[in-house]
C-alpha cells in the first residue's frame, strides 16, 4: 500500500512536467493545425541555455526559466515570423511541408548544439539535485517536487490567460473556429505568432526543468517529443483538461508498469508508443470522445 | 428610409475561377447606403463565392470591390472587417467551447469598434437583447438550437459594429415563427442605420424585405431590380423553374 502511494504520487509529479510540456505542442496545434516537430530541439537548447546560466553565472535552474522563457517567446515569434508564416494553410490537418519544415529547425537546432557544445554528456548539479524529502513513509524528490511546482503555476498562468485576458479570447477563438474568428475581425496572423511563441516558451520551460532531472546532449528531446505526441493525442488536441489527463494517464501508466511489472526503465519510450497505437485505433477522438461517446450512451438510454 | 442616400458598395464585374469552373462570371451591381439588397439565385449560382470575394475569404480572379470608395481586393478578411463590411455564414461557425456573451464578445474586441472594459461589456449586453440571446448568454454557443445559432451569427457580427451586414441565409432552416422573428429582425437592423446585403432562398421573405435584388445563375447576373419585377422576369423564372423547352428536348 505504501508502495502504490508514493508510485501515484511519483506518476503525479511527473505528469506535471508532462503537461507543460505537451501543452506548448496543443497551443501551436490549436491555433495553427501544425505539429511542432522543432519542440524537442527547442527543449534541449532550453536546456543548454539554462545550463550555460548557471555555469557562467551561477544562476539557478528555476530562476533562469525568467530569463529563459520569455527569450524562448520571442525566439518563437522570430521563428513565426521567418519560417512559419510562409507554410501554405490546410485547415484539415498538419501539411507534410510543415512536418518537414519543422522537422527541419529541429535537426538545424540539433547540429548548431553540436557546432556549439560538442556532443558530450551534460548535466546541472544544484545543492538540492540529491535531496529528497520524506514524505508518507517514502521519499520524494526535492527537483521533482520543484519541477511540479512550477509546471503547476505555468499551466494555471497560462490557463488564466487564455480565459481571462482579451488575447486569450483570440487565442481560444481562432482555435476554435479560425474563420469565424477572422470575420469578427480577429487578425489570425498576429495570433498564431504569439501562439507560436507562447508553445516555444512552454518547451523552453519544460526544457529548462528537464535539465534540473536528466544528463542532455544535442539529442535530447526526441523521447520526450514522443510522450507528447501520446498524451495530446490522448487528450484531444485542444482541451486543456484533456491535456492534463492525458499526462495523468501517461504518467501513472509509466510509473505503475516500471514498479509492478519487469519491464525495464528503458522500455518507457515503447510503453508510450503502445498507448499511442492503442489510442489511435480503439478511440481517435482520445479522452474527450470516449467521453463524449459514453455520454451519449446514457444520454439515449 | 434612412436620410443619407448614394452607394456604399460597388462591385465591378468580379469573377472568380476555381480551376475549370467559372463560379463567377463578371457580376456587377451597387449597392445604396440604407438598403435591403438580395442577392438570388439557384443552388451553385455563386452567392456564397460572391459573398466571400467580397470580404476577403479569398481574392476574386478579376474585377474590383469599392466599400466607400475604398479598394477592398487584397484585403483579409479582419482588414474587411475593420473598415466595417462584415459577413455571417450559412453554415453558422459558432466558438463552441466558448459561452455565447464570450462569443459576441470576440467582435466587440476586435472588430471594427475594439471596445475594452465597460464599454465592450455594455455592447455585448446590447447585442444579446438586439438578438434576444439574453436568457443565453452564459451557456456554451455549442448547445444552442438552430434559431439560435443564426441569431447568435449575427449578434457578433453586428458586434463589430459594421456599416454593411451581409447574411448569408440567415432563414435557411428555421420554422415559420422564426422566420418572421427574423424578418422583424433584420427591418430593424436597417432601420438602425445598417445596409444590408443578404442570400435568401424565401421568396416570401425576400419579396417582403428587399429594396432591390440581383439574380445570379451559374455565376452569371441575370436579372436585377425591385423584387415586383426582377421575381417576374422570364429569365428568372426559367431559372428557378427549369427551361421547359430544354426540358423536353432531355426528356
Amino acid at each position: 500500500m505504501q508502495k502504490f502511494v508514493i508510485v501515484a504520487l511519483n506518476s503525479l509529479l511527473a505528469a506535471g512536467l508532462y503537461a507543460t510540456m505537451s501543452y506548448g505542442l496543443a497551443v501551436i496545434y490549436g491555433v495553427m493545425r501544425i505539429i511542432n516537430l522543432a519542440h524537442a530541439g527547442l527543449m534541449m537548447l532550453a536546456a543548454y541555455a539554462t545550463w550555460a546560466l548557471n555555469d557562467r553565472f551561477g544562476l539557478d535552474p528555476f530562476l533562469s526559466m525568467i530569463i529563459v522563457a520569455p527569450a524562448f517567446f520571442v525566439l518563437g515569434m522570430a521563428l513565426y515570423a521567418t519560417l512559419i508564416r510562409w507554410l501554405p494553410r490546410s485547415a484539415a490537418g498538419p501539411s507534410m511541408q510543415s512536418l518537414l519544415l519543422l522537422f527541419g529547425v529541429w535537426l538545424v537546432l540539433q547540429n548548431l548544439a553540436y557546432a556549439i557544445w560538442g556532443g558530450d554528456t551534460q548535466s546541472i548539479l544544484t545543492p538540492y539535485t540529491m535531496e529528497s524529502v520524506p514524505f508518507l513513509g517514502g521519499r520524494l524528490g526535492v527537483p521533482q517536487i520543484l519541477v511540479f511546482v512550477v509546471s503547476i503555476l505555468s499551466l494555471v498562468g497560462l490557463n488564466l490567460v487564455l480565459r481571462r485576458t482579451y488575447l486569450g479570447k483570440a487565442i481560444r477563438a481562432v482555435t476554435q473556429n479560425r474563420d469565424a474568428a477572422m470575420l469578427s475581425g480577429v487578425n489570425a496572423g498576429q495570433i498564431a505568432a504569439v501562439a507560436f511563441g507562447i508553445g516555444t516558451a512552454f518547451a523552453a520551460m519544460a526544457g529548462s526543468m528537464l535539465s534540473t532531472l536528466y544528463a542532455f546532449t544535442p539529442d535530447f528531446g526526441r523521447s520526450f517529443l514522443l510522450k507528447a505526441f501520446c498524451i495530446i493525442v490522448l487528450g484531444g488536441m485542444e482541451s486543456f483538461t484533456g491535456v492534463a489527463l492525458g499526462a495523468l494517464v501517461l504518467a501513472f501508466i509509466e510509473n505503475f508498469a516500471s514498479a509492478y511489472t519487469s519491464i525495464p526503465v528503458s522500455y518507457q519510450d515503447a510503453i508510450s508508443f503502445t498507448l499511442l497505437v492503442v489510442v489511435l485505433v480503439a478511440a481517435p477522438g482520445g479522452l474527450p470522445g470516449l467521453w463524449r461517446m459514453l455520454d451519449r450512451r446514457v444520454v439515449a438510454r | 428610409m434612412p436620410a443619407e442616400n448614394g452607394k456604399i458598395l460597388a462591385v465591378s464585374s468580379v469573377s472568380k475561377r476555381f480551376g475549370g469552373l467559372l463560379a463567377l462570371d463578371s457580376v456587377s451591381f451597387e449597392v445604396q447606403r440604407g438598403e435591403i439588397f438580395s442577392v438570388i439565385g439557384p443552388n451553385g449560382a455563386g452567392k456564397t463565392t460572391l459573398f466571400s470575394c467580397l470580404v476577403g475569404t479569398y481574392p476574386p480572379t478579376s474585377g474590383s470591390v469599392r466599400f466607400r470608395g475604398e479598394e477592398l481586393k487584397g484585403l483579409r478578411n479582419d482588414q474587411v472587417v475593420a473598415r466595417g463590411l462584415v459577413r455571417t455564414h450559412q453554415i453558422v461557425k459558432p466558438f463552441r467551447d466558448m459561452t455565447v456573451a464570450d462569443n459576441i464578445r470576440v467582435g466587440v474586441l476586435y472588430g471594427r469598434l475594439r471596445l475594452r472594459g465597460a464599454k465592450a461589456r455594455e455592447r455585448v449586453d446590447e447585442m444579446l437583447s438586439r438578438t434576444q440571446l439574453g436568457h443565453r448568454a452564459q451557456v456554451k454557443a455549442g448547445v444552442l438550437s438552430i434559431g439560435e445559432l443564426k441569431r447568435l451569427e449575427i449578434a457578433r457580427a453586428l458586434a463589430t459594429g459594421p456599416d454593411v451586414l451581409c447574411l448569408d441565409e440567415v432563414m435557411g432552416g428555421l420554422n415559420p415563427a422564426e422566420i418572421q422573428q427574423a424578418m422583424v429582425l433584420v427591418r430593424a437592423l436597417r432601420d438602425s442605420g445598417l445596409t444590408i446585403l443578404m442570400i435568401e432562398h424565401h421568396v416570401h421573405a425576400v419579396a417582403g424585405l428587399s429594396d432591390r435584388l440581383v439574380v445570379l445563375n451559374f455565376g452569371k447576373k441575370i436579372a436585377e431590380g425591385r423584387p415586383g419585377e426582377a421575381l417576374r422576369d422570364p429569365a428568372v423564372v426559367a431559372a428557378y423553374l427549369g427551361d421547359e423547352t430544354k426540358e423536353e428536348a432531355r426528356a
